[in-house]
């Protein structure tokens, strides 16, 4: 699941200067620390900057020199590549020299298409304008993470912005993320730029698109460029537009300092890089920095530009976008949306800092027990870089010691999961991620549920009422598929909002769901009922009521609590029968029979048993020889390592895998 | 565990194999504690040291048979059958070069194994494995025991054991064979149904059976067995409950019952998927273990071993060497041997063996291998092979050798297979100790629990069908 959520793909670089280093480093580019290594020896070893002098000079770029822009799309619109051309055109990057997904450089960025950590860039521009003479810009395009799990770093990124480039590609037209990008936009009063992309394609109909684009936003048709990325086609005025049409940043530049941190990622040898835009005021090396949320303060070490590597200037100026490098050791201090203001003045925060929200939990395990410690220093090294997760150790009686980790939402828990295993080598098992309920007793407590285990399944008094959370979420989809869709959403509990025409062909429907429903198969099961046609996004709602129970799994009378799961009442039985039927399946069978049931308090809601092994006896010692035999003991007593027991039961790893897979 | 610290200790004893030092890696601070000096001098008490001394038993390898049976994957050398020859007992006639040359080699591989041990007791039991050993013509026999004795020395009443085949002796050789020494006859039956012996390629029929065993009765000998085969492709249960029937009839005071292991690369194994028809099932197979336990035990003998019984005195001397984890010597193509701690097997393939002879004769090659006597390995061998026995494992012993900890651990682990009847728990007097005492036991703070508990056991026939999974239970806290 999840290659496909909204997503969006980071900035493209070429990066010459480096090649020999960045080969040299080439081994190390699975640990994600190495990210801040290149930066680090590119910093220091580009010739055009080796001097302790900036060669840039940023006083000659007052605000209204500067245009902060962002790019949204949906999926496989052509962001990417839209990016990397402008940043040759201004001569940011060499044309050629990019390498593809340069800068996704986390494994899981390359692979699934996606960016999890911003990247930005600054470009300067010389905008020629008819009989006058040219002048020089400064232009910040700032990335976005575009996944909606990020969407509070993505509003962060975006408040950073004035104005963005909606892009659409010619044929496919507008999509649930370009939507849900566009409203993101929007709601923080962005100008937009409309972009049809790929105009090139043979199956290109931007009229279409662009009908599109005057209904579901009210964009007027006049002002969508025209161009395609890979050809080049119409790509000369883009920059004017984004000049003309997007305001410069309104700072005041008199004011005292004020910055939003809307990104930081975690340097070896530099500790903590903060990304930050100057809203007020201006900023120089050696100033004494606090940040309002996290009251802690600092001095600035070095401060400059992404251009697109880090590149000292010595100063950052009202409305400027860069870098700051305090000695912050962990990205835990550094919250997104944070405001930072020059030490002993008095400032208004920036609006809009949130403390991140987790969505989803799961219990995070060792596979072989005896890994504990390599797993909490797994984690511990990848929470350095990604302050938004939560850890809180836990223990079960099935799995041992581990923890409870809370994400923003799916793709941040894939992600995390996977980057894990890879970039880490660590055999985890995780647990049925759950989504936070709230439970409430006949005497008036109330529970919060992050772990289905922690629930009781028996409490001393009756549980009253039950709330989970709900996203409202976005499906675009050919209008054949719409039946089917329906059916699916409304089997998910989901309640329908919209139903409209996009024009002809396409629907938008907008429901609300419980984001339990959507938490593990959902958007596969979308997928695959429109043979890929669908486009889908969510976004979080409010708490509704709910009626919900534990569903506890029981191995031979004794519960799992790793196996433990909350559902809606009615969708117990079914999921309890699908949870023992897959047990069965993946259970070897044991010394003595096993009885596997699912229960709803002590009530047996499902049950199947594993017959007794009957034999498993080597005969023959022939000779003496004992060797042979003493191998496939020891075999199986490897086997039995890769097993999880729980009372006298042996659990293969697989069946935590695979229980996972059942909604 | 048992994986604390690990700290080498380096033991040289007396009576060590020529040109080798051991090196023992202690696996934990309870062996070191429990492994103080005096305790390490008397060691011959001990189960770590047990392997140590000079060993008094040789296992000799005859791999001639007539042709392969499908499920066989020993190192064989198939003669080729004989249908065209008169009498089928000349088969391995006396100048068979194959033969004769291969007695030769195995006779300078004797004498090239010379020994340092300070003591050089004699040889208390031989045992002539194959192949079929029947096949090799008694006065080449008479040449292996003689350089056995004037190698090492043979005790008056050594158990001489020849593996026989029916139909490839007939009452002269077996008296010849017996004069020379031989002892003890096992006779490899498998069936008693002329479809099974043909579907699994044996070279004889029932009606060679019968005569066999009328050899090994007018002949006198005394201490015999029967092998049979359970779970061959088509046996119906009455086949081998009639098969069972007529081996008890039959009398011998020694029965050995193996359950058919299709292995990789055989006949069978190419055929056949275990469980699956014409197999029997698991179920089936597991029926088939049961009714010989029960069959064979009604009619007097003594389950002794996973796949053994026997009658009063006459358990297999030399089989029980192995089940002790003592030494023992070993000749010839593909055997292996157990000596000073290492398990060391010979070339399976003849061209190799030869060079191996070679090698030894001029020094080049070492005839108990080489290496690191770990006692993990030790220890893993000893619960392997005490659990096969129906006396079990010694819990004093093994505590005394690898510490009382590791002893609780084992109890630990098996205490849902108490409850269930898979293990039994004895007391020194081999009074059963039930399974809540024994719960009792694992949950206190007793230090020695094999003050209580002396002997853990496999059920017959329970636990003994599940021993690979009970065994493999221990493996994992004596040797995580």
């Amino acid at each position: 699941m999840g290659s496909m959520y909204r997503a969006s793909k980071t900035l493209k670089s070429s990066r010459r200067a480096f090649s020999v280093l960045s080969n040299s480093l080439k081994s190390n580019r699975r640990d994600p620390l190495c990210i801040g290594l290149y930066q680090a020896y590119g910093f220091s070893s580009d010739s055009r900057h080796s001097s302790k002098e900036p060669t840039i000079d940023l006083t000659q770029f007052p605000s209204e020199k500067i245009r902060n822009f962002s790019i949204i799309a949906h999926i496989d619109h052509g962001k990417s590549t839209l990016a990397d051309r402008l940043m040759e055109l201004t001569g940011t990057i060499k044309k050629g020299h990019g390498q593809p997904q340069y800068l996704d450089k986390l494994q899981v960025e390359r692979e699934r298409g996606i960016t999890v950590k911003a990247q930005t860039a600054t470009m300067f521009y010389e905008n020629k304008v008819k009989d006058q003479e040219a002048s020089g810009f400064l232009l910040n395009l700032i990335d976005t993470p575009g996944h909606v799990d990020f969407s509070y770093e993505v509003s962060r990124s975006l408040s950073a912005c004035q104005g963005a480039l909606l892009v659409v590609d010619a044929a496919q037209g507008v999509q649930a993320q370009t939507v849900a990008n566009f409203y993101l936009a929007f709601e923080s009063n962005l100008t937009i730029v409309p972009v049809i992309n790929k105009i090139d394609q043979p199956t290109a109909d931007p009229e279409r698109v662009k009908a599109q684009l005057k209904s579901m936003f009210d964009l007027d048709t006049d002002d969508v460029l025209l161009v395609s990325a890979k050809t080049g086609l119409g790509l000369e005025h883009v920059l004017p537009a984004v000049i003309e049409r997007i305001p410069p940043p309104p700072g005041i530049s008199d004011s005292p300092l004020r910055m939003l941190l809307f990104d930081s990622f975690f340097n070896e040898y530099k500790g903590v890089i903060c990304y930050v835009s100057v809203v007020d005021g201006m900023l120089t090396k050696g100033d004494k920095v606090s940040f309002a949320a996290s009251g802690q303060s600092y001095e600035v070490l070095d401060v400059g530009i992404m251009h697109p590597e880090l590149t000292s200037t010595g100063m950052l100026l009202t409305g400027q976008v860069g870098y700051i490098v305090t000695g912050m050791r962990t990205t835990k201090e550094a919250r997104i949306g944070d405001t930072i203001y020059r030490t002993k003045t008095t400032v208004e925060p920036l609006p809009g800092f949130k403390p991140v929200r987790h969505m989803v939990f799961s219990g995070v395990y060792p596979a072989d027990g005896s890994d504990f410690e390599a797993l909490s220093h797994a984690i511990e090294k990848l929470t350095c870089n990604d302050a938004s997760v939560s850890v809180a150790k836990e223990t079960s009686t099935a799995l041992g010691m581990g923890f409870r980790c809370g994400f923003l939402g799916l793709l941040h828990m894939d992600v995390f999961h996977q980057r894990l295993e890879q970039e880490y080598g660590t055999q985890v098992i995780s647990t049925i991620p759950t989504v936070p309920y709230t439970f409430e007793y006949s005497d008036g407590t109330k529970l919060q549920v992050q772990n289905p285990a922690a629930l009781p399944s028996t409490p001393k008094y009756r549980v009253t009422a039950s709330w989970e959370p709900t996203v409202i979420a976005t499906i675009i989809l050919p209008s054949e598929y719409v039946g089917a869709v329906i059916n699916l959403c409304s089997d998910r509990r989901g309640q329908q909002l919209e139903y409209t025409f996009i024009d002809a062909q396409r629907v938008f429907l907008k429901y609300q769901l419980p984001l339990r429903e959507i938490v593990v198969d959902f958007y596969d099961e979308l997928k695959s009922i429109t043979s890929g046609y669908a486009s889908f996004d969510y976004e979080d709602a409010e708490y509704q009521a709910s009626d919900l129970v534990k569903v506890d799994i029981l191995l031979n009378g004794q519960a799992v609590d790793a196996l433990a799961t909350i559902v809606h009442k009615q969708k117990a039985y079914r999921v309890g029968k699908e949870l023992v039927e897959k047990l069965k399946n993946y259970i070897d069978r044991q010394m003595f029979e096993v009885m596997i049931q699912a229960a709803i308090g002590s009530k047996i809601i499902a049950r199947d048993t594993i017959s007794a092994m009957r034999k498993n006896v080597l005969a023959k010692c022939y000779g003496g020889d004992i060797t042979r035999k003493k191998k496939l003991l020891e075999k199986q007593k490897e086997g039995k390592k890769r097993m999880k027991r729980v009372g006298s039961v042996d659990i293969p790893h697989e069946a935590f895998q695979q229980i996972l897979k059942v909604s | 565990m048992l994986k604390t610290t690990i700290s080498p200790i380096i033991l040289s004893f007396a009576g060590k194999p020529k040109a080798s030092r051991f090196i023992f890696q202690a696996f934990n601070k309870v062996v070191l504690q429990d492994t103080t000096p005096s305790a390490r001098r008397n060691a011959s008490t001990n189960l770590t040291t047990l392997h140590q001394g000079p060993p008094t038993s040789a296992y000799v390898h005859l791999p001639f048979c007539r042709k392969r049976c499908h499920y066989c994957d020993f190192p064989i050398l198939a003669l080729g059958t004989s249908s065209s020859s008169s009498n089928v007992y000349e088969e391995g006639k006396e100048d068979d070069p194959r033969i004769t040359n291969y007695v030769d080699l195995l006779v300078r591989e004797i004498k090239a194994t010379r020994t340092d041990f300070d003591a050089n007791p004699n040889l208390e039991t031989v045992f002539f494995g194959g192949g079929t050993p029947s096949l090799v013509p008694p006065k080449l026999v008479s040449l292996v025991l003689e350089t056995l004795t004037l190698n090492f020395g043979l005790t008056p009443d050594a158990e001489i054991s020849m593996e026989m085949d029916p139909g490839t002796f007939d009452g002269q050789k077996l008296k010849e064979l017996m004069d020379l020494g031989v002892n003890r006859v096992s006779l490899g039956v498998q069936a008693f149904q002329d479809e099974l012996l043909k579907a699994c390629g044996r070279a004889h029929g029932v009606s060679q059976v019968y005569e066999a065993i009328e050899f090994v009765k007018e002949c006198g000998v005394e201490n015999w067995s029967m092998d049979l085969i359970s779970s061959l492709p088509h046996q119906t249960l009455d086949m081998w409950e009639e098969s069972l029937r007529l081996a008890i009839q039959s009398k011998p005071n020694h029965v050995s019952v193996y359950d058919l292991q299709v292995e990789q690369g055989t006949k069978f194994g190419n055929l056949y998927t275990p469980g699956q028809s014409p197999l029997p099932s698991e179920t089936q197979s597991a029926e088939f273990y049961k009714t010989a336990s029960s069959m064979l035990r009604g009619a007097g003998y003594e389950h002794y071993e996973v796949s053994s019984y026997s009658k009063g005195d006459f358990k297999c001397k030399h089989n029980l060497i192995y089940w002790k984890n003592k030494p023992f010597y070993a000749f010839g193509l593909g055997s292996a041997s157990y000596v000073g701690g290492l398990r060391f097997s010979r070339p399976r393939r003849l061209k190799e063996y030869t060079n191996y002879v070679a090698d030894l004769e001029n020094g080049a090659a070492n005839w108990c291998g080489t290496g690191v006597v770990d006692l993990k390995d030790v220890a893993t061998d000893i619960v392997m092979l005490s659990f096969r026995t129906s006396k079990g494992l010694d819990l004093k012993e093994f505590g005394e050798a690898f510490g009382s900890e590791v002893v609780k651990s084992i109890c630990k682990v098996y205490e849902p297979y108490v409850e269930s009847g898979h293990i039994v728990c004895l007391d020194d007097m081999r009074r059963e100790v039930m399974s809540d005492e024994v719960n009792t036991l694992v949950a206190s703070d007793e230090a020695k629990i094999e003050n209580h508990v002396r002997y853990l056991r496999l059920k017959d026939p329970d636990g003994f069908l599940l021993s690979n999974e009970l065994i493999s239970l221990a493996f994992g806290v004596v040797a995580p």
